[in-house]
């Protein structure tokens, strides 16, 4: 009974992979429990809505406060639609002002950073405007929002674009009046395989040591590759309990996100019917 | 302010989870840590039953989980899973008892693989830290060794005991009144002495508190 249960879970977690380097392992993995399994679709989400995870840090846990979060999330989401995206897309965020009520703003930026759950969840837009570097901190769930579009939906090569911020302005220039692009429904997430070129130092970060890989090369001299390597972490990715503690088990994952499939799905239905509404223009009567 | 990483999925383990990892302040740092872990979790998996100093245990008893439980979820021809029983595993003959003699074992387990058991620390005890120099004994569930535990398979509700225990009632009701009997007829025997008279009330007084026995026993 366990194993068999447990598979499944294996199953759909893997189909929530959509891109890095594991997904060459993680299709071996599943052409290997191919032979008995139903689908369950929860583990999906896990990847288009992180902040409904708790916090890994078991300091920070407590139950009934994250189950009370997940219930406002999901009625902010009954407001405004919340779109799938991930660091590297770029989005337009209207939001409200609270120094003058009846003005509307709005920025369009690329997602640098994602972080934080449940209410707390944020993320960074970054956009140069007027040549002046822009990174506006939103909350996701923030009441003064009123729209969030996702312009370009797309992943970067690294979990992080705070690199942004040292390399040359055309990569973080994005035109204000930008068209959406839409995806065809079911397609993968592209990854966009850009490499950025970093002004020259002085840096805010010493990214030569952060092991990123959508950088140029980063033209230093010899010993700073040097030092780099030399603090190179090389044991941590074997410290089993060290990844243990940043994530969340599967069968938490699995539970959080039966309870609230249905809700989720129902919201996604009523996005795709509002959307099919919007791009449905009346044909004029022509003389 | 944690986002949970949703790039590598574990199973949850089965036993608890410091808060905390411990240090094992060493002078190789973090992969000396490891590397002290590493030792542990190849005796570990290579003798299947080990007595140690119970912090590393509890530590090793962790990383243990962890490999044994990714080796279920993943199997042997997963990349990442195979690199980490390479590296956990020093003696390299006991990655195929990982894959092939344990996985199995565990497949349909429902509690944890391992077992963690305090014992005695050795004469003289000096106590340093809270839990520094107590011995503990880390084993893999299913060895072939006996049980450190006290065997508990005696039970009063077994049918057996309950039929024993009646019988013992029976035996000890029929002593009595054996007892009772051989007073009355030394009564009858002697009336007039007053030290007859002493002894059956000292008799009867025992009665009460051997019945008191029973029911404590």
């Amino acid at each position: 009974m366990f194993s068999s249960s447990r598979k499944k879970i294996i199953s759909t977690s893997l189909k929530g992979f959509r891109c890095n380097s594991q997904t060459a392992e993680a299709l071996q993995v599943t052409n290997r429990l191919a032979s008995n399994k139903t689908k369950p679709s929860q583990l999906k989400f896990s990847r288009i809505y992180p902040e409904f995870l708790p916090d890994p840090k078991i300091e920070f846990r407590n139950p009934l406060r994250e189950i009370i979060e997940r219930m406002d999330m999901l009625n902010r989401r009954r407001n405004v639609h919340i779109p799938e995206f991930y660091v590297g897309s770029i989005l337009s965020v209207t939001y409200s002002d609270k120094h003058n009520p009846e003005k509307l703003n709005c920025f369009v930026g690329i997602c640098i950073k994602r972080e934080g759950c449940g209410l707390r969840a944020n993320f960074i837009l970054r956009n140069i405007i007027d040549s002046q570097g822009i990174e506006i901190l939103f909350d996701i769930y923030d009441p003064t929002i009123q729209r969030i579009d996702v312009l370009k939906l797309e992943k970067r090569l690294d979990d992080e674009l705070l690199y942004l911020r040292d390399a040359l302005p055309e990569y973080s220039t994005f035109d204000i009046n930008m068209e959406a692009e839409v995806l065809p429904e079911g397609s993968e997430i592209p990854i966009n395989p850009i490499k950025v070129k970093l002004k020259p130092r002085p840096w805010l970060e010493r990214w030569e040591r952060k092991n990123l890989k959508g950088v140029q090369d980063l033209e230093l001299p010899e010993k700073f590759y040097k030092r780099a390597a030399e603090l190179a972490d090389t044991t941590s990715q074997y410290d089993l309990m060290k990844q243990y503690m940043k994530t969340i088990p599967v069968e938490e994952q699995y539970q959080i996100f039966s309870e609230i499939e249905s809700e989720l799905n129902q919201l996604e239905i009523a996005q795709k019917k509002q959307k099919r509404k919007k791009s449905f223009v009346k044909p004029v009567k022509l003389a | 302010m944690n986002q949970a990483d949703v790039s590598k999925l574990v199973s949850q383990l089965r036993i608890k989870v410091n808060p905390r990892l411990r240090r094992f302040s060493n002078p190789n740092g973090p992969a000396g840590r490891l590397d002290k872990l590493r030792k542990t979790v190849t005796g570990l998996i290579k003798h299947e039953r080990i007595e140690l100093n119970y912090p590393r245990a509890d530590e090793a008893r962790m990383y243990a989980e962890r490999l044994i439980s990714d080796a279920i979820r993943y199997g042997d021809c997963h990349r990442t899973t195979m690199e980490m029983a390479d590296f956990w595993i020093i003696e390299k003959q006991l990655i195929h008892k990982l894959f092939k003699v344990l996985v199995p074992r565990f497949q349909d387990c429902n509690t944890s693989y391992t077992r963690l058991y305090k014992v005695p620390s050795p004469y003289p005890i000096i106590y340093k830290r809270e839990d520094c120099y107590r011995k503990a004994v880390l084993e893999l569930r299913g060895n072939p060794y006996p049980s450190l535990l006290p065997d508990k398979q005696y039970n009063k509700n077994i049918i057996h005991n309950i039929l024993l225990e009646e019988a013992k009632k029976e035996y000890r009701m029929q002593k009595y009144a054996e007892v009772v009997a051989n007073t009355e007829e030394k009564g009858k025997c002697q009336t007039d002495s007053p030290d007859e008279k002493l002894e059956t009330s000292s008799d009867i007084s025992s009665k009460p508190e051997s019945n008191k026995d029973e029911h404590t026993t």
